[in-house]
């Protein structure tokens, strides 16, 4: 029988007695996010390139302000300590590539002060492939799939460009996203696209998102089924954003699960109908900064207008979410239109002219 | 039983820029200030102007803002640099 190359890896490595002496190595070097993290070993770290087809020294991207490389074989071993199986990997690959790409400001979303994270949004047949689950507790721990893979991004931002507190990470308050913040679209159970073909990518295929994002702000409208009356509490809350944190538009996600969506859905309403929406109603005149003590900033621009959305493209409206309750999400941007949500395929070559 | 495991770092290191030669003095100099745009660089520099030009004897002070705070400087600000003898870059948070 022949036998296939073993994969060579490139990294330093170590040897240590146990597991919990694998975990005060990584903890004491500052290698992880405070929570343990399964041993990178050289078998379950070329399982992870192995099933991604890649080669240890393949280039992912090069970050383009400080020029850093990332290469496969660092994002397998950081994929492998956030608990990625192997078919979790083309999706982390996938999201560094979008991540890389310059309009999403990795550098600065990740070191700024206001703190956000990386909202990573699965559509395509790999969501069935991987196990995610889209409905109950769709923006937290709702599987292991995209809990693992949100986690990945977090760790080798770490460990690949010091992206760790009081290193480039500047954050002053940060949130929960920060430990993992990935969510599968339902598309079995909405009339609408799928996100990544809004966004361009061709049906059938697998894709992910990439968004600086803040944490999430839960609406909840349950005594309505026009779809007005329901998509006017999204737009307050836009507003609220606006309002208390940044005036600026620029992307924002939507999260619609079931109760909300159907009831829009049965009215005919389209995703672009839901973004030509918002984009009218989420937003507020600069005066409006003096009610919540920003006055000092407004100087004489009190009637200029800011909508949330520089326009109705801004818009990424997800269905996820449980069956019941008559909630959903406000994502913000991490600060309006400065870094760009960016949307690849998995699988595909992001950088690759078109023939 | 013994585990092997990998490191989780880039493991390199970028070479890191040289310094320009420091000005033995600011008098008669031209300085550039570049702000990230954020407001709390207005008060600085306009506070760090006034000493550099009561104190130190500086002649021209030139402000330049980025377009985009968490970007690096404008290719158009960066080509200025070479006509000023000191640049202070602020944060300004």
């Amino acid at each position: 029988m022949q036998q296939s190359n073993p994969t060579v890896l490139a990294s330093k490595a170590y040897d240590v007695e146990d597991f919990a002496a694998a975990q005060e190595l990584y903890h004491g070097r500052g290698w992880t996010d405070g929570l343990p993290v399964v041993p990178p070993t050289e078998s379950a770290v070329a399982a992870c390139l192995e099933w991604a087809s890649m080669p240890p020294d393949q280039l992912i991207g090069i970050e383009p302000v400080r020029e850093q490389p990332i290469t496969a074989e660092k994002l397998a071993i950081n994929a492998v300590m956030a608990g990625c199986l192997p078919m979790h990997f083309p999706v982390v690959a996938t999201a560094w590539q979008a991540m890389l790409k310059k309009e999403f400001l990795l550098h600065g979303l990740t070191s700024s002060t206001g703190g956000s994270a990386i909202l990573v949004i699965i559509n395509g047949p790999i969501r069935h492939e991987i196990g995610a689950n889209s409905t109950f507790n769709a923006l937290a721990n709702s599987d292991r799939a995209t809990a693992a893979i949100g986690r990945a991004l977090r760790l080798s931002l770490i460990n690949l460009l010091d992206v760790r507190p009081g290193g480039i990470d500047r954050t002053t308050l940060g949130h929960p996203g920060k430990f993992s913040y990935c969510v599968a679209e339902d598309e079995e159970d909405t009339t609408w696209q799928p996100l990544s073909v809004v966004c361009g990518i061709p049906a059938g295929l697998s894709a992910v998102t990439v968004m600086g994002a803040l944490a999430p702000r839960q609406i909840m409208n349950e005594w309505s089924t026009d779809p007005r009356e329901i998509l006017e509490t999204f737009a307050a809350e836009m507003r609220a954003n606006q309002r208390h944190y940044s005036i600026y538009g620029g992307n924002y996600a939507i999260v619609i699960p079931k109760q909300l969506r159907e009831p829009i859905q049965a009215a005919g309403w389209s995703k672009r109908d839901i973004a030509e929406f918002l984009y009218e109603r989420a937003r507020v005149r600069r005066g409006e900064w003096a009610d919540v003590g920003k006055g000092a900033v407004v100087r004489d621009r009190g009637e200029t207008v800011h909508t949330a959305l520089t326009s109705p493209d801004d818009l990424l409206v997800v269905a996820a979410g449980g069956p019941a309750g008559g909630f959903g999400a406000v994502i913000p941007p991490w600060f309006g239109g400065k870094a760009k949500a960016v949307t690849a395929a998995i699988g595909a070559c992001v950088d690759c002219e078109r023939g | 039983m013994i585990i092997r495991v990998l490191d989780p770092t880039n493991e390199i290191s970028i070479a890191a820029g040289q310094p320009a030669a420091r000005p033995t003095t600011l008098q008669g100099k031209t300085v550039g200030f570049i702000s990230n745009g954020k407001e709390g660089t207005k008060p600085y520099f306009a506070e760090l102007e006034r000493r550099f030009r009561e104190e130190l004897g500086v002649a021209h002070v030139v402000w330049r803002t980025k377009s985009n705070f968490s970007a690096p400087a404008n290719p158009s600000i960066v080509d200025e640099i070479k006509a000023w003898q000191a640049v202070v870059a602020g944060v300004g948070d």
